[in-house]
């Protein structure tokens, strides 16, 4: 009987040593594909023997050094290893973090790798054939959904564009439809389970979603919990990278926290973040990745400062041999913060103050104050009638217990603090 | 279909059928033949790539035959 719980159960399945050859085998390719490229042919020697040699001699590549080679002669400057007029489409990194943003092309080989991938993920969670499904984001430059879009087309699904929609808009056609799978951030569903609050409806009776596939921003438990709650469905988490063109990990429904990585399309190390050295399974460190798939824009040794766990694929138990990310993106090491002296970094707030059900929106301020950090979390309750200064209180114990640093909390009016559809920004540093 | 697995004869008519896009992508004359075989091979390769039997990078090679921009 087949187990249709693979989308390619030959490479999915494999044993660990037959999938590393493979994996060599492509990256072989991808080196000699690399020598049209003047950036990689410039970094990468021409007589790379094996992944241990390719480890040792190809340099780290950060996304300034990207950057910097597109600059030289915008778009693509230096990178692409192919004529970028042969592109069916472009795309460019979402630039949350204030800086440049990163532009990409896909090939038409390209972006049916990249769907098939997305494929691969919506297969594992569930996702078949004649489901209805709806991807709430932006449909702009940000490479975000726009696979998840293809991916269900590809597979045969109903897919609604909800682009230029807002969030009623997307609320009623949920019900209407009877939409079974979900697609945005983490940020956004809850949003859409606020504005369906207000609008007097409950998702998880009035609606039918049974998946909701967030992703593009790191979601710690309590998040996870409001966003299945909320929607009566089974949350998974996903990764992507505009630098990759597509998704490399998802959320295993055999284990929950499980995140696979997709490895026969993407070569993921994990190193320490100060010493840059290899870190071992069970250990926070920071993935690199090298890209397996594209041909026109290729990614080698890419370090991404998302921070990781990596744990071996047979603690998962879904008989994929695929290593895998316990909890996903746990967290960003550009994104960590010292605050009199303890590390602190947005998911962990946000966990804390996601355990809070009286909480709607929140955010992070870091400010010196005569000289000494302070963190500042503004909280806008969901009602500011019943809201009570307990609240603040409560929260800033927990902030304290958890974390270690007593914030000051201020409560401010409902529908004050912005709110977000992409990659969500409430971690400001200000000092 | 009763296996996760391809059969020989699966994996021989996939392979023919890529090779045979291969071909009419790389060399029709006739635009919309073209590049329909070129989505078909795009599609072809992934099935090829997934159960780990062929892996390559080919868009370049097009470029080089001089059929991009109307003038195959």
């Amino acid at each position: 009987m087949s187990d249709q719980s693979f989308w390619n159960q030959r490479t999915e399945t494999m044993p660990r040593a037959e999938l590393a050859a493979w994996q060599w085998r492509k990256l072989r390719t991808a080196l000699a594909q690399a020598r049209n490229s003047k950036f990689w042919a410039d970094r990468i020697p021409t007589d790379i023997r094996s992944f241990e040699d390719y480890v040792r001699r190809v340099p780290l590549v950060h996304k300034k050094d990207l950057v910097a080679a597109e600059e030289v002669a915008p778009p693509f400057g230096l990178l692409p290893s192919i004529d970028p007029s042969a592109g069916i489409r472009y795309h460019q990194t979402s630039g949350t973090s204030g800086n440049t943003p990163l532009r990409t092309f896909d090939t038409v080989r390209d972006w049916t790798w990249a769907v098939d991938m997305w494929c691969t993920m919506l297969h594992g969670v569930g996702v078949r054939p004649r489901h209805r499904g709806c991807v709430a984001f932006g449909y702009g430059l940000f490479i975000g959904f726009w696979g998840m879009q293809d991916a269900m087309m590809r597979m045969g699904c109903t897919v609604l564009p909800t682009g230029s929609m807002d969030s009623p808009a997307r609320v009623r056609l949920l019900v209407d439809y009877q939409v079974e799978v979900l697609g945005c951030t983490p940020t956004y569903a809850l949003r859409l389970l606020e504005t369906a609050k207000e609008m007097g409806i409950d998702l998880a009776v009035d609606g039918n979603l049974r998946i909701v596939i967030t992703g593009a921003e790191p979601r710690p438990p309590a998040t996870v919990r409001a966003i299945s709650e909320g929607f009566g469905a089974k949350v998974f988490d996903v990764a992507g990278m505009t630098e990759l063109a597509t998704v490399f990990t998802f959320e295993c429904p055999a284990r929950p926290g499980a995140c696979h990585i997709i490895e026969p399309g993407v070569i993921e190390e994990v190193l320490h973040p100060e010493t840059r050295e290899p870190v071992g399974y069970g250990e926070r460190g920071v993935r690199v990745m090298t890209g397996l798939g594209r041909e026109g824009f290729q990614i080698f040794r890419y370090w991404t400062e998302d921070l990781v766990i990596k744990r071996p694929w047979h603690e998962c138990g879904c008989g994929r041999t695929w290593d895998w990310y316990d909890g996903g993106i746990i967290g960003r090491a550009d994104d960590m913060r010292k605050i009199r002296g303890i590390s602190v970094t947005p998911v962990m707030v946000e966990d804390v103050v996601r355990g809070f059900a009286e909480v709607r929106e929140f955010q992070t301020v870091l400010r010196s104050d005569r000289g000494l950090d302070v963190m500042v979390l503004r909280i806008e309750p969901n009602d500011a009638e019943t809201a009570t200064a307990t609240l603040g209180e409560r929260i800033g114990a927990q902030i304290k217990r958890t974390i270690g640093l007593q914030p000051l909390v201020e409560l401010v009016r409902p529908g004050v603090l912005p709110r977000f559809e992409a990659k969500a920004v409430r971690f400001h540093d200000e000092r | 279909m009763t296996s996760g697995e391809l059969t020989e004869r699966e994996e021989r008519q996939l392979r023919e059928c890529y090779a045979a896009l291969h071909e009419l992508a790389a060399t029709c004359a006739v635009p919309a033949v073209r590049t329909a075989a070129r989505a078909a091979v795009a599609e072809v390769h992934v099935a090829l790539d997934g159960q780990a039997l062929e892996f390559e990078m080919y868009t370049h090679r097009w470029l080089a035959e001089g059929h991009e921009r109307g003038r195959g």
